[in-house]
């Protein structure tokens, strides 16, 4: 692990204090808002605001190349970064958008990087993920939405579902299958698709947790030849596997959003503890809740360092971080863990954790809505699937 | 006395009239329908069930009941649960009428059981106080003795239908600490100082927090004997208990059953998803939890329906559904992936109820205290 001790410079000192006055002027409401939790129309403008003023600081593309909108900064000013949107309390950036820029700044042409990581960098256009399908969840790989070649177009038909956000969003990154002869892993491609083609139909799925994921039709969808991101037929290798899914911990280093919400969680977690009283003595000292609390700081540490080290590996080898093995174990136990933190926490806060709102509320209802949110765990992929995948992939156990 | 954890016909037979008939009046959307609602509840369906005979069922005779046992309403629970059905049978029969039952006086039981046994009143507990302690510690709000009578002042929350109730039953402390000095009150909750605010809650309950200032009680509306409520405020709560476990264990048969039936259907990498063994694990989890504390349950039930003592049973069997309810929750919802975390998939209606239950009458963390208080007496 190289050694991040981030301010160990006055450099570094200097800028953490930069990005901590920025958010004190940025997001002064303090205001928590999910993007992928909260439907209401003002926090989503207050959001997007919020956003573009990081944006036009050139920070969300703060680790990209100077040529494609960003400031080649060093991975330890994102961590920087990072930690003081943290402690600041910050909403996260949405999460496909980064994973969109790595797979467009990995595998796209010139004029495709020009073209969209712009809108990224400055958080003008905001994309959804169009992966997931009715009867393709872990079996991605089954998918059977069609690109069919058209002159210099690509025509798209099929059906995605649980797209998150993509009713807020401008554009779409679809996998789908360019060669019908192909079977499973072969012939997927990569899409980045303008929601507002003809022949492009959303269908709401609400959620439990306050958001909302989508269902996305495509009939006829005509988009032009240079929507396709990568080799034609090799989406699978160049996109899914190396970038996207939740493999976000690369040089070009997106925000950990479940982390950082998780952490922000913690802390918010402890310091209602200590403000509050049962029987007349604080929570922090009542002796079973200091080990609920204590486990609870274990697993969230754990998580921590664990993006820390892939920020790390990440600034050594200017690629990827964390290997197969790492990057799923720490996803199966986060994916575990984090129900578990909700239900923990719900267990130490008591009966008044089901209030959602006004005066009784227990932090503005925050800790039912965690609960509730977290059994959107399965984003990006099962535990089960991330523990089969560390088990063969990671250590070597016969498939 | 041998233990039997089988019911006999009569029993056998009231479960089987109970699953029908709330399979029928209460499938899903009638709870989604009262989630979070302005009404408390649906009248029409509360006398529909009065009508079976099912509210004063263990009321005694004189008072319109049928003076049935413990055991025998045991069914009615377990498919209470398992429907989700938003009537409040646990509240305002397991736990308000049962503490009129027990210690009311004549012209008190008069006044209320068989109106309530006919559908037409409602009593609940008013217990719950914002620092969120449960058991006899937690009760703090005060009554002062003034002339005959009282004043009662501090705030009640999770109080179940305060907006439909004709009577709530008010835990309050006269005097002492701890276990002495807890006395009970009938308030109208539209008396002079009484107001009340329905607090939305993950359960979509209609759970109210009461504030009383100032409010003058008769000592004619003292519930049982002044300074002296505690014990049998327990026991009742302990019954009410055992019969909360028991909506668990219908709902966990329900939550098993679909589940079960998810891993059958849904077909991913050219396979149902239930012949992996990591959704074997899943689908067991949940049926283990309920198991367990469908035995728990089960035994509590017995021991109060045949007169033994049963604090240790009862905390048991709560412990248990309390920390099933939740484990039932989390495998159900890996079984499921993204389908269970759609609003529209019925799955999430246990989630959301469940976690009322898991707190509802002591969370497990204070059950275990009590079973093991008893362990070590
Ligand atoms: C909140 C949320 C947001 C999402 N956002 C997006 C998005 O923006 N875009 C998008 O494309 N998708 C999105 N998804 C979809 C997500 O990627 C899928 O939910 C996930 O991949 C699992 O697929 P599934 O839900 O179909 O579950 P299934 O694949 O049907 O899984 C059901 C169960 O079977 C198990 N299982 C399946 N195969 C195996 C196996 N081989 N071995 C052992 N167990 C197995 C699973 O682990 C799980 O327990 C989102 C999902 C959620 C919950």
């Amino acid at each position: 692990m190289v050694d991040f001790c981030p301010d160990d410079t006055p450099e570094l000192k200097a800028w953490r204090l930069e990005v901590r006055e920025f958010l004190h002027e940025a997001w002064p409401s303090k205001r928590i808002f999910d993007y992928d939790y909260d439907e209401d129309p003002a926090g989503w403008e207050e959001y997007k605001a919020f956003w573009r003023a990081v944006g036009k600081k050139g920070w969300v593309a703060l680790t990209w190349p100077k040529e494609y909108y960003g400031q080649a900064r060093s991975t330890v000013e994102k961590w920087i970064l990072d930690e003081e949107f943290i402690a600041y309390g910050a909403p996260t950036y949405p999460v496909i958008g980064l994973a969109v820029a790595a797979a467009v700044l990995r595998h796209g042409t010139h004029e495709q990087r020009l073209r969209h990581l712009k809108g990224i960098a400055e958080a003008t256009t905001l994309w959804g993920e169009g992966y997931t399908e009715p009867s393709a969840g872990s079996d991605l790989a089954s998918l059977t939405t069609r690109a069919h070649r058209d002159g210099d177009h690509w025509v798209l038909n099929g059906q995605k579902t649980l797209g998150t956000a993509a009713h807020q969003c401008d554009w779409m990154f679809v996998l789908a299958r360019s060669d019908p002869n192909s079977v499973k892993h072969n012939g997927i491609s990569a899409f980045l698709v303008p929601l507002d083609t003809p022949g492009i139909q959303m269908l709401p799925l609400e959620n439990i947790g306050d958001g909302q994921q989508n269902q996305t039709f495509f009939e006829n969808a005509r988009i032009p030849a240079d929507c396709l991101v990568g080799d034609e037929g090799q989406a699978w290798n160049q996109i899914w596997f190396g970038i996207g899914g939740e493999q976000l911990d690369n040089a070009f280093a997106a925000q950990d959003t479940h982390l950082m919400r998780m952490v922000r969680m913690l802390a918010d977690t402890i310091s209602y503890c200590k403000e509050t009283k049962r029987g007349g003595a604080p929570l922090t000292e009542d002796p079973v809740i200091r080990v609920q609390l204590g486990e609870l700081m274990v697993g969230v540490e754990a998580l921590r360092l664990a993006a820390l080290d892939g920020y790390s590996k990440a600034a050594t080898s200017g690629k990827g971080g964390r290997g197969a093995l790492e990057s799923n174990l720490n996803a199966a136990f986060y994916k575990e863990f984090w129900p578990h933190y909700a239900q923990v926490a719900m267990e130490i806060v008591g009966p008044l954790a089901q209030i959602q709102g006004g005066k009784w509320a227990q932090l503005n209802g925050r800790f039912e809505k965690y609960f509730r949110t977290s059994f959107g765990n399965h984003a990006g992929g099962t535990s089960q699937l991330k523990r089969m995948v560390a088990a063969t992939r990671g250590l070597g156990l016969p498939r | 006395m041998a233990i039997d954890l089988n019911f006999n016909e009569e029993q056998q037979l009231i479960c089987n009239t109970a699953k029908e008939f709330f399979a029928k009046r209460c499938p899903p959307e009638l709870a989604r329908k009262y989630e979070n609602s302005t009404e408390d509840f649906p009248r029409e369906l509360w006398k529909e069930i009065a009508d079976l005979g099912w509210l004063g069922m263990t009321f005694p005779v004189e008072y319109d009941g049928l003076g049935c046992s413990f055991l025998d309403t045991y069914g009615i629970y377990v498919e209470a649960g398992r429907s989700l059905a938003p009537v409040p049978l646990l509240e305002a029969i397991g736990i308000g009428a049962a503490l009129v039952a027990r210690m009311g006086s004549a012209d008190q039981k008069q006044a209320l059981l068989p109106a309530i046994a006919a559908g037409d009143k409602l009593v609940t507990l008013a217990i719950m106080e914002p620092d969120g302690s449960y058991g006899a510690n937690g009760v703090t709000l005060t009554a002062v003795k003034q002339g005959d009578g009282f004043v009662l002042d501090g705030t009640k929350l999770l109080v179940a239908c305060a907006g439909t109730a004709d009577r709530l039953i008010v835990a309050a402390r006269t005097g002492g600490a701890g276990e002495d000095g807890v006395t009970l009150f009938l308030v109208d909750p539209k008396a002079a100082g009484v107001s009340i605010e329905r607090t939305k809650n993950i359960g979509g309950y209609p759970l109210y927090a009461v504030t009383l200032a100032k409010v003058a009680v008769s000592a004619a509306d003292v519930l049982g004997a002044v300074g002296k409520a505690w014990p049998a405020t327990e026991a009742v709560m302990m019954q009410a208990a055992v019969l909360q476990s028991a909506m668990v264990v219908g709902a966990g048969e329900r939550v098993l059953e679909i589940a079960v039936g998810y891993a059958k259907e849904r077909v991913q990498f050219g396979q149902p998803i239930g012949r992996h063994q990591a959704v074997q694990y899943l689908c067991t989890d949940v049926a283990i939890a309920l198991r367990n504390t469908s035995l728990l349950t089960l035994h509590a039930a017995w021991k109060i329906d045949s007169g033994q003592p049963f604090l240790r049973e009862a905390a048991l069997a709560k412990a248990s559904a309390s920390k099933a309810s939740a484990k039932m929750t989390f495998a159900a919802h890996e079984v499921h992936a993204g389908i269970g975390f759609m609003i529209d998939y019925d799955l999430q209606l246990y989630t959301m109820r469940g976690k009322h239950w898991e707190y509802n009458l002591g969370d497990a963390r204070h059950h275990y205290e009590i079973a093991v208080a008893q362990a070590a007496a």
